[in-house]
């Protein structure tokens, strides 16, 4: 708890609080949502930007804590700030449907599916970016960089997927309330994949992180 | 039974290899309530030996203990009783000091607000002001600040007075020696050896990633003479020199005390001790 307040009040970059906002882009017709998601990936690795510029790493290390907790409490804050969007995107779809919602060209419908969607990248994300980082804390440009290739990857092979597999095309692609509980259990699916993939990337990143030589 | 105190700080044989560069079984105790000087050139090995004491890089080989206790294994309790400063280091210089110090004070059970006040009041810091507003003096007094509010008993400083004006480094001295006072076991490294001549009980000197020295102070100073020639060394001179240094009137030699009288050598200085050797290893 003290490592997550350490994190929001010294670590917290303006764009970790913009970022998940982008939530909003649900909002917009025509667009491929899992992109709104990424922007969250942007705020994170802005705030290991910003830890990088003030010593963090070093700073943590004085203080009475272990290596371990300082990666957990930094993954975990992360964590949070993507299930923040998460649920921003689950009140902008809710309001949309309120709106009028309207086909969507450019991937899912916004709809229960789209959370599913999110949540797989952001295990994707979780997953390849805090290992890289946590490998050496001075490049998180690097980890950034190797994240946003299979994130964008996973956003393509969605929007091909909306027209190309059926599951997708006519299942998943489809407005709510259709197909509510196979969209549950792919929502679900993308739940289990973010906590197993966010526990991973704990795990790898701890290891990493303990095994580094801390260049101050 | 032995009446030893129990060292602040035990380090045995640690060992760091770079690809360029190697710290070589470096052994050491720190004796409590005294001020010990860790000396030698840039790039001698004294910010790796003490990153590898605090654990910042992974040392390859040797054992620490703070109080008695495996650093490795009571990390947590060892870091509630100790502080570190480096005045190469500048943490989150955009927000203001009553910020960092209220995450800081959360993670010690023994903080000690009263105690944070005065040190603050009687190093003149303002908490509204940002570490980038300070100056390197200052920030150094604001980790000693938070180190002393906690409790620290040992406070390990890296290079504390490098780029601070004399008149600053005169200040920190006055405050070491406040510590020490107080009972508080301070370790700093430095090349700025005069800094060292007013306050240090004992000198380390690090010399190419091999301790070469560890004694008091008066002792280390003691063991060494410097001659002083205008022009020509001569040979028996030569022949027991420690390594020599031009200067504007001719050369200044080092030589060992036995045998010193000879020459007509008179006492040296931390500073001429520290050249003179790193010059004979330059040469040999």
């Amino acid at each position: 708890m003290k490592l997550l307040m350490k994190e929001w009040k010294l670590c917290m970059h303006p764009m970790g609080f913009l970022m998940p906002l982008c939530a909003a882009l649900v909002l917009v017709p025509g667009y491929p949502y899992g992109v709104s998601c990424f922007y969250t990936g942007l705020g994170i690795f802005f705030i290991c930007l910003t830890a990088r510029e003030n010593h963090d790493a070093a700073f943590t290390l004085t203080l009475p804590v272990s290596r371990g907790e300082a990666v957990r409490a930094r993954i975990l804050f992360c964590a949070i700030l993507e299930a923040a969007t998460i649920l921003l995107m689950a009140l902008f779809i809710l309001l949309k449907n309120l709106i009028g919602n309207t086909p969507n060209p450019a991937g899912l419908d916004a709809g229960l599916a789209t959370i599913g969607e999110g949540l797989i990248l952001f295990a994707l994300f979780n997953l390849i970016f805090f290992p890289l980082y946590f490998r050496d804390v001075s490049k998180p440009g690097k980890a950034f960089a190797f994240a946003a290739v299979p994130v964008f990857l996973w956003i393509i092979l969605e929007i091909a997927a909306t027209y190309a597999v059926p599951f997708f095309r006519d299942v998943l692609d489809r407005p709510d309330p259709a197909y509510m509980a196979e969209k549950a259990l792919f929502t679900l699916g993308g739940l289990a994949l973010f906590l197993a993939g966010t526990a991973k990337s704990v795990q790898l990143s701890v290891k990493r992180f303990e095994e580094q030589d801390l260049s101050l | 039974m032995g009446s030893e105190k129990v060292s602040p700080l035990e380090v045995r044989g640690l060992t760091k290899v770079y690809p360029v560069f190697k710290l070589e079984e470096v052994s050491f105790r720190l004796e409590p309530g005294t001020i010990t000087g860790f000396i030698g050139r840039n790039g001698a090995g004294k910010t790796t030996t003490i990153n590898s004491i605090l654990s910042f890089v992974r040392p390859d080989g040797g054992a620490v203990s703070f109080f008695g206790l495996n650093a490795a294994e009571h990390s947590r309790e060892i870091l509630e009783r100790i502080g570190f400063v480096s005045a190469g280091m500048t943490y989150y210089t955009r927000k203001k000091l009553k910020k960092i110090t209220e995450v800081v004070r959360t993670f010690y059970p023994g903080w000690d607000e009263q105690a944070y006040r005065a040190r603050m009041s009687a190093f003149g810091l303002e908490e509204e002001k940002t570490p980038a507003e300070l100056s390197n003096g200052m920030k150094i007094k604001y980790a000693l600040a938070l180190a002393l509010s906690h409790g620290a008993e040992l406070l390990i400083l890296d290079e504390p007075t490098s780029g601070l004006d004399p008149v600053s480094r005169e200040e920190l001295v006055e405050v070491f020696l406040k510590l020490k006072d107080e009972g508080k076991t301070v370790f700093f490294s430095t090349h700025i050896t005069s800094d060292l001549e007013k306050c240090a009980d004992r000198i380390l000197f690090l010399q190419r990633g091999k301790l070469r020295a560890d004694d008091t102070l008066d002792g280390f100073r003691d063991a060494w003479r410097i001659a002083e020639c205008a022009a020509e060394i001569p040979q028996a001179l030569r022949e027991a020199a420690r390594g020599c240094c031009r200067v504007r009137d001719g050369y200044t030699v080092l030589v060992p005390k036995e045998g010193a009288e000879a020459f007509g050598a008179r006492e040296a200085s931390l500073e001429e001790i520290m050249i003179h050797l790193e010059k004979e290893a330059d040469e040999a």
